[in-house]
């Protein structure tokens, strides 16, 4: 099984208005394959249609052969894919210790019995929490609300609820999005390093970070792939400097 | 819960018959049941519901009238908690399905549909006169035994009720409350888990309810009005949705000033309104923060005295 992800002419349309048209895409296992494109090129609808925010109106979502097209998305964590927000999008009144430990528990939970236990009686869950908590950084405030963390920490704590379901498949939505240059470094740094045990599909907005760390790239314009290739692939492409120039 | 609130509780129970009527501190238990399960719905997952008389009031008419046809109440308190169980499934399973706004309507018209029912219905429900002639049985017929066999219920629903906001569950109803749509992403089936929320407090409410017939030996109609659904939020955000027996506060004060001024003024509920207004401009939190706020205050001085002293020294 070569292909983690593969979508089949997926399409949206509001209306009469087609935001999506006729998508198809592969993603290879263990690889960063991102998604670009220009403002309002369907990036974002593209990217709530895989993660089950919305219906498409045609066409298929494969993951791992299994068709999960329309799937709610509360069933995805359980099967392996875990998504991260363009806003930041955290549980601000509890503490960072319990944003990861819910997410951790929803995916590691043995029985549905397991509800009603008290939360101490999961050690194993405890100890995946603080271990994810460590991986991004945020260990010295384990017990501190989401809410008192500065922007970058909440992007970070974003990151550690998305990795408490232990996915294969990651869905990044614009992760460095509002981010100061050095805390974007480090974002790109973590992508890097997340590589390595998960797939990712990331969709971006500044071309740099795209340049850097992908493997494959698919440019998005007007709702649909204008080009697909590899970093320098897409790089020399004249359509795509068209796109992003407005000469498209 | 630490241990000085529960050492207020344990001294609350044994206090509460000396300080007020018999009817009275039963009242308060029972709603006290009433006030801290709407609260897991209210102040855990957020869901504010105008339709709680509605399992308060049926599961007493429910209760009242297996007593009536001379059943023991063994058999009264589970069916009729059991019955609110069921409704709670059936209503909530249309409500859960919006949010906001419209949620709170659909709680509210359930509400009505039942009073109704209830009002028009007059062979069984006795209509706008109550179900009356309720007998309490032999063994809870004096003042000590009754309160004896309604406390025991409320601390038995209490260490439940606590058992559920402190296991994983209740961690979801807040994650629910914080931000829905992140704990959807997570896998949780926010509907679903709304549904469990809204049943779990209208399975106690319909407890309390169930328990309420014995007090008077009769259902008021009034006790499925929508209004007591309003007393009931009343209560419970006069207490403080903020922490787990906040609500108790409100009750035990809610009914203490109605019993007292109701005496004194037949315009009380005026009072109630302007007390209400400036608990809901001024302290969101509720007496049970008031409360806390000035218990910070005081350890904060009282240290501070320490501290002053011990640089003197």
């Amino acid at each position: 099984m070569k292909n983690i992800l593969k979508i089949n002419n997926l399409s949206k349309n509001f209306g009469n208005v087609s935001a999506v048209n006729n998508v198809n895409l592969a993603v290879e296992v263990g690889s960063i394959h991102s998604v670009i494109g220009p403002n309002g090129a369907g990036k974002s609808t593209f990217f709530n249609m895989i993660s089950g925010v919305l219906p498409p109106s045609s066409g298929k979502v494969y993951y791992k052969n299994n068709d999960i097209t329309g799937f709610e998305s509360y069933k995805l964590p359980h099967m392996g894919i875990a998504k991260c927000f363009q806003i930041t999008n955290v549980f601000p009144k509890l503490s960072v210790r319990e944003n990861v430990w819910s997410s951790v528990f929803s995916c590691a939970r043995k029985s549905k019995f397991d509800f009603f236990k008290p939360l101490s009686n999961f050690k194993y869950i405890a100890e995946e929490t603080e271990k994810i908590i460590s991986d991004v950084g945020l260990s010295h405030k384990i017990n501190d609300k989401a809410e008192e963390l500065s922007h970058g920490q909440q992007r970070m704590l974003e990151m550690a609820i998305t990795l408490g379901a232990k996915p294969e498949l990651l869905l990044l939505d614009e992760p460095t999005q509002g981010l100061a240059p050095e805390a974007t470094l480090e974002m790109t740094k973590l992508i890097q390093k997340l590589s390595k045990k998960h797939t990712i599909l990331l969709i971006e907005h500044k071309m740099h970070i795209v340049m850097e760390i992908s493997k494959v790239i698919t440019v998005l314009n007007f709702g649909e792939v204008i080009d697909e290739g590899t970093p320098s692939e897409v790089k020399e492409s004249k359509k795509v400097q068209d796109a992003y120039l407005g000469r498209g | 819960m630490n241990k000085y609130t529960i050492t207020c509780l344990i001294i609350f129970i044994f206090l509460g018959p000396f300080l007020f009527p018999n009817a009275t501190i039963t009242e308060m238990l029972i709603f006290g049941i009433v006030a801290i399960s709407t609260n897991i719905m209210l102040g855990y997952t957020g869901m504010l519901s105008f339709g709680q008389a509605l399992f308060f009031g049926t599961s007493a008419y429910i209760s009242g009238l297996i007593l009536l046809a001379g059943f023991p109440i063994f058999l009264a308190i589970p069916i009729a908690t059991l019955g609110s169980f069921l409704i709670s499934l059936f209503v909530g399973y249309f409500c859960v399905k919006r949010e906001g706004l419209y949620f709170i309507c659909l709680t509210f018209a359930f509400n009505q549909m039942f009073y109704f029912i209830a009002y028009v219905w007059t062979e069984v429900t006795g209509g706008e006169d109550g179900l009356v002639g309720i007998t309490r049985p032999e063994f809870i017929d004096t003042q000590l035994s009754f309160y004896v066999f309604i406390s025991i219920l409320f601390l038995t629903s209490l260490y439940l009720m606590y058992k559920i906001i402190t296991s994983p569950l209740g961690l979801i109803f807040k994650l629910i409350r914080e931000n829905p749509s992140r704990a959807e992403a997570i896998g949780y089936n926010v509907r679903f888990f709304k549904l469990v929320s809204f049943s779990i407090a209208s399975t106690f409410t319909g407890l309390a309810g169930s328990l309420y017939v014995l007090i008077h030996s009769m259902v008021p109609i009034d006790q499925i009005h929508w209004l007591k659904s309003g007393d009931i939020i009343f209560m419970t955000l006069f207490g403080g949705v903020g922490n787990f027996l906040g609500p108790l506060i409100g009750v035990v004060g809610y009914i203490w000033l109605s019993d007292t001024f109701s005496i004194i003024w037949a315009r009380w509920p005026l009072i109630m309104g302007v007390i209400f207004a400036i608990i809901v401009l001024y302290f969101r939190g509720g007496v049970s923060e008031l409360l806390e706020n000035l218990i910070k205050k005081c350890q904060f001085y009282f240290k501070k005295n320490k501290d002053e002293k011990y640089i003197k020294n």
